[in-house]
């Protein structure tokens, strides 16, 4: 490997900074008073708590899975502080009164929380530990009819949807975590777009871990009415700590008939550093239910950061001519491990999906796609392609792909490839000899390699995620 | 593990006949080991990884009781003989029956006799490799096979020797309710060349278990061929494991082709155990009714430049399952690996399934893999295309499955063979009248 690659692959995290600022932390350890704490604090009703009592009963039951291939010590769920957030001063009214270290950290990321200084028609949900600092945009998106608030306010605002919609894409008994965080979650997005609306502006929730032994737990619910659509991003950091933390999120979106939600994520949670010491664990359970009849779910995702990622998110194609996709790249370096990938899962007639996963593993990572496409007895006429390629950068890292097909009717017709290639000698010398540096050409492989994701990402997004991949792989060929 | 399967395993063992301790001092230690690993291996259920999508439970529903000694006549095998071959090794419900084979004379490179033959003449030969190349620490149906070890084949090509003719090793079956472990020892010595048929055919139609072994090791530069046939009864199971071990440029071809049985399982092990060596894999299926028929390769690629080739294609009609499992895993010091699998799955009818799970593992970064899984039904195109040719639908989609299935029969090497199942897969595929 060259020292150009070496370098690299060897940018320092850049959002690593912790934010002295008051919070409110509860102590660590869970059991139902906690969950009853969470739930008064956040003044919910009676059925939600029962709803997160019930999953906590359900996941006192179950053990932690250990199929995935990802390694990392036993996580210590007593030593977890389940609710952590910047002390109010008192109610806000504007923008204006937020705490002013808040506002600087969230300038530092890069994240505009004021209108005005907003990117030009990107509404933001600001998530800083376990709760939601403010939302942009929300008098327009009113104007048109989209609610898009935090989980906390569609609690007390819009209590029959979120009742109507809570769990029925993942149930609370799903998986331990989605258990878990059915039982503990504190915060995260809820957006609802009605019959026949477009929503006017990308939807954008950012996401910060600050404190140290705190989790993160949030829950995000999007629900598109027929015929609505709409465009959602995610984006997340967390300090720099030399220990581990776990995010454990839960994602459900709802389309109904011919609604169309596009979810993407660029993930940079902190890594850890070279040696593997801290970073965080993204154990997060993200499903779509294409519930009416030609609705369609597109997942995009970058995965960069996290020490550990462990997520797939999946598509239900219930409603007869849905659509669902999945478009990833997951880069790992230095110890980074992730197991990622996608299910689609094909009831309804005609349904069709697509999966695109690029995996780019460097350093002594550890790359997986595990993917899942099952099509019901019912799903005549059903189609899937999936194309997973993975390419590896330097002798100790590893790239594996676990594609499971699993098909009970015969008119379906499933596609699966899967390649595994380096960046040759070869295609380096020829860009050498068109006098193009080896860091130059090893950028434009590697922007060739992950276009086919990056070209569905909105486009500031495509741009921020371009730049990341960059700085993350700078100094890795060679 | 739960009663029901401790109580397969019982019966499984009670079924055996005592066998009785050998002469070899090892030979019992390896057996008391096996057995030792069997009682403490649990039975696989479907929450096993591995046996995921293959539900054994009908098996262990089976009461299974030790086999009559009884000796078909010869023209009763008429069917499966295969004129090609030199030395035929006939194995009738487990036990050799010399008065149906035919071994070769002792000046020929080749070595082709029962295990126990085997033991006495090439005793240190055979203790470094039976039981060595399968492991069974980890497999319940190898540790089974490990400790009723007591008949079995057993191939040695002499070394630079290149054995012409192919060996035929056939079980037969005969009773029912019988569970029998045959096993296969394969020595090729460096530089030899060897085509071992391993064929288990069945004289009646009622429900039985095999739970075959075979262990081949591959010296520098030497070639084995190996064509597996399953032609058990449909109410049979079949449970073979078989291990492949390369050494430098070591070569290894397989033909697997597995027609019968209720429920079959086929494990296939390559160890690249030495740089440069290279396999081809080719597998067939071809079920119907409520069969099930579940493929497990492992390719190990631990040392530069190996390559492999794979290709494996399932034919499923009637309401049959067939499953495929394909792992490929490249070990940190196997550079310049080249690897490339196809799975082809072919769904006849709205009841037939299949799960796929092409698999690949690399942790070397020089290396050029790739791997395929495609599952669906006839190419609506291709069938115009014969309509308009003049056949009718049936006849036009048989043709076509039969051409998807010969494929792979093609690649066998002997020619009255790959006749013979041409002629089968024409009759399953129903495209016998074209013929």
């Amino acid at each position: 490997m060259s020292a150009v690659l070496q370098n690299l692959i060897d940018q320092p995290y850049k959002h690593g900074f912790v934010t002295d600022i008051e919070s409110d932390t509860v102590a660590r350890g869970l059991n139902e008073d906690v969950i009853r704490l969470i739930s008064h604090k956040k003044n919910e009703p009676d059925w939600l708590l029962d709803f997160r009592l019930q999953a906590y009963r359900h996941w006192l039951t179950m053990s932690e899975p250990a199929w995935p291939n990802v390694h990392y010590p036993k996580i210590d769920f007593q030593a977890i502080s389940y609710y952590s957030a910047p002390k109010p001063k008192k109610k806000l009214a504007s923008m204006d009164e937020v705490d002013p270290e808040l506002l600087r950290t969230f300038e530092k990321l890069g994240v505009p929380m004021h209108e005005q200084a907003a990117l030009a028609g990107v509404a933001v949900d600001v998530i800083f530990d376990s709760v939601s600092v403010t939302t942009t945009y929300k008098k327009k998106l009113a104007d048109v009819g989209v609610i898009f608030c935090s989980f906390s306010e569609a609690v007390q605002e819009h209590p029959e949807l979120v009742r109507k919609y809570l769990g029925s894409v993942v149930p609370p008994a799903d998986n331990f975590y989605a258990a878990l965080n059915s039982a503990v979650f504190t915060d995260g997005s809820f957006c609802f777009i009605p019959k026949g609306v477009k929503c006017p502006m990308e939807l954008s929730t950012y996401f910060r871990i600050n404190t140290q032994e705190s989790g993160q737990f949030e829950r995000t619910l999007i629900v598109a009415e027929e015929g609505a659509s709409v465009s959602y991003l995610e984006g997340c950091t967390a300090p720099q700590f030399d220990t581990n933390q776990l995010h454990a999120a839960v994602v459900e979106l709802v389309a109904l008939d011919r609604a169309d939600i596009k979810y993407s994520t660029v993930q940079n949670w902190y890594a850890g550093d070279a040696n593997g010491v801290g970073g965080i664990y993204n154990f997060v359970t993200k499903r779509g239910l294409c519930k009416g009849e030609s609705s369609r779910i597109s997942w995009t995702q970058v995965e960069t950061g996290s020490a550990i990622t462990w997520k797939y998110p999946s598509c239900v194609l219930l409603g007869d001519n849905s659509v669902g996709e999945f478009y990833s790249v997951a880069l790992t370096n230095h110890k980074q491990q992730a197991d990622t990938g996608t299910k689609m899962v094909h009831v309804g007639k005609n349904t069709r999906s697509t999966i695109i996963s690029k995996g780019i593993s460097a350093g002594e990572s550890n790359n997986s796609y595990r993917g899942l496409v099952k099509i019901g007895p019912k799903a005549e006429g059903a189609r899937n392609f999936s194309q997973c390629d993975s390419m590896l950068i330097g002798d100790r890292c590893g790239a594996n792909t676990f594609p499971y097909i699993e098909v009970k009717n015969n008119t379906a017709k499933v596609e699966h490839e899967a390649t595994t290639s380096k960046i040759g000698e070869d295609q380096l010398f020829y860009f050498a000899s068109r006098g193009i540096g080896n860091e130059e050409a090893v950028s434009m492989i590697i922007n060739g390699f992950v276009k086919d994701v990056f070209t569905q990402l909105p486009m500031e997004f495509a741009v921020e995620a371009g730049r990341l991949l960059g700085l993350k792989l700078e100094g890795s060929v060679g | 593990m739960d009663a029901a399967s401790n109580a397969f395993r019982d019966s499984l063992l009670a079924g055996q006949s005592a066998v009785a301790a050998g002469r070899q001092a090892w030979v019992n230690r390896l057996r008391a080991e096996a057995l030792e690993r069997a009682n403490a291996l649990a039975v696989p259920t479907v929450r096993d990884e591995d046996w995921r999508f293959t539900d054994l439970s009908p098996l262990y529903r089976v009461a299974f009781r030790a086999a009559d000694t009884y000796v078909p006549q010869a023209a009763q095998l008429a069917p499966w003989i295969v004129p090609e071959a030199g030395a035929r090794l006939v194995f009738v419900d487990g036990r050799f029956a010399p008065s149906l084979s035919a071994l070769p004379t002792a000046d020929t490179p080749l070595f082709a006799a029962p295990l126990a033959t085997g033991i006495e003449r090439h005793g240190p030969v055979v203790e470094a490799r039976l039981g060595q190349i399968a492991g069974f620490q980890q497999d319940l149906f190898v540790a089974l096979n490990t400790a009723y070890l007591q008949d079995g084949a057993m191939l040695v090509a002499a070394a630079h020797q290149k054995v012409a003719e192919p060996v035929h090793v056939l079980f037969v079956s005969t009773q029912k309710d019988v569970a029998v472990h045959p096993r296969v020892l394969v020595i090729a010595e460096s530089g030899a060349e060897l085509t071992l048929v391993e064929d288990y055919v069945t004289l009646h139609d009622g429900a039985y278990c095999v739970n075959a072994v075979t262990e081949i090791t591959v010296a520098p530069n030497a070639l084995v061929h190996h064509v597996k046939l399953q032609r058990d009864s449909k109410a049979a199971y079949h449970v073979a494991t078989g291990t492949v071990r390369l050494e430098r440029d070591g070569r290894y071809r397989s033909n697997s082709i597995a027609l019968g049985a209720r429920i079959s399982r086929q494990n296939l092990n390559v160890v690249q155990a030495g740089p440069n060596t290279e396999c081809h894999l080719d597998g067939l299926a071809l079920i119907a009714g409520r069969q099930l028929a579940d493929t497990h390769s492992f390719i190990d690629h631990a040392l530069p430049h190996g390559t492999s080739r794979q290709l494996h294609k399932c034919v499923a009609g009637g309401g049959a399952h067939a499953v495929f499992n394909g792992r490929v895993l490249v070990r940190p010091d196997a550079q310049q690996t080249d690897s490339a699998q196809q799975n082809r799955n072919l769904l006849l009818s709205d009841k037939a399934h299949v799960d796929t799970k092409p698999q690949l593992e690399i942790f070397a970064d020089d290396v050029k893999c790739a791997h395929g899984a495609t599952v669906g039904q006839l190419e609506a195109e291709e069938v115009f295309y014969l309509r308009s040719r003049g056949l009718d639908d049936t006849a036009a989609r048989n043709l076509l499955t039969y051409a998807f299935a010969a494929d792979i029969v093609n690649r066998i090497p002997l020619p009255s063979l790959a006749a013979q199942l041409r002629a089968t897969v024409l009759e399953q595929t129903g495209a016998k009248e074209l013929a």
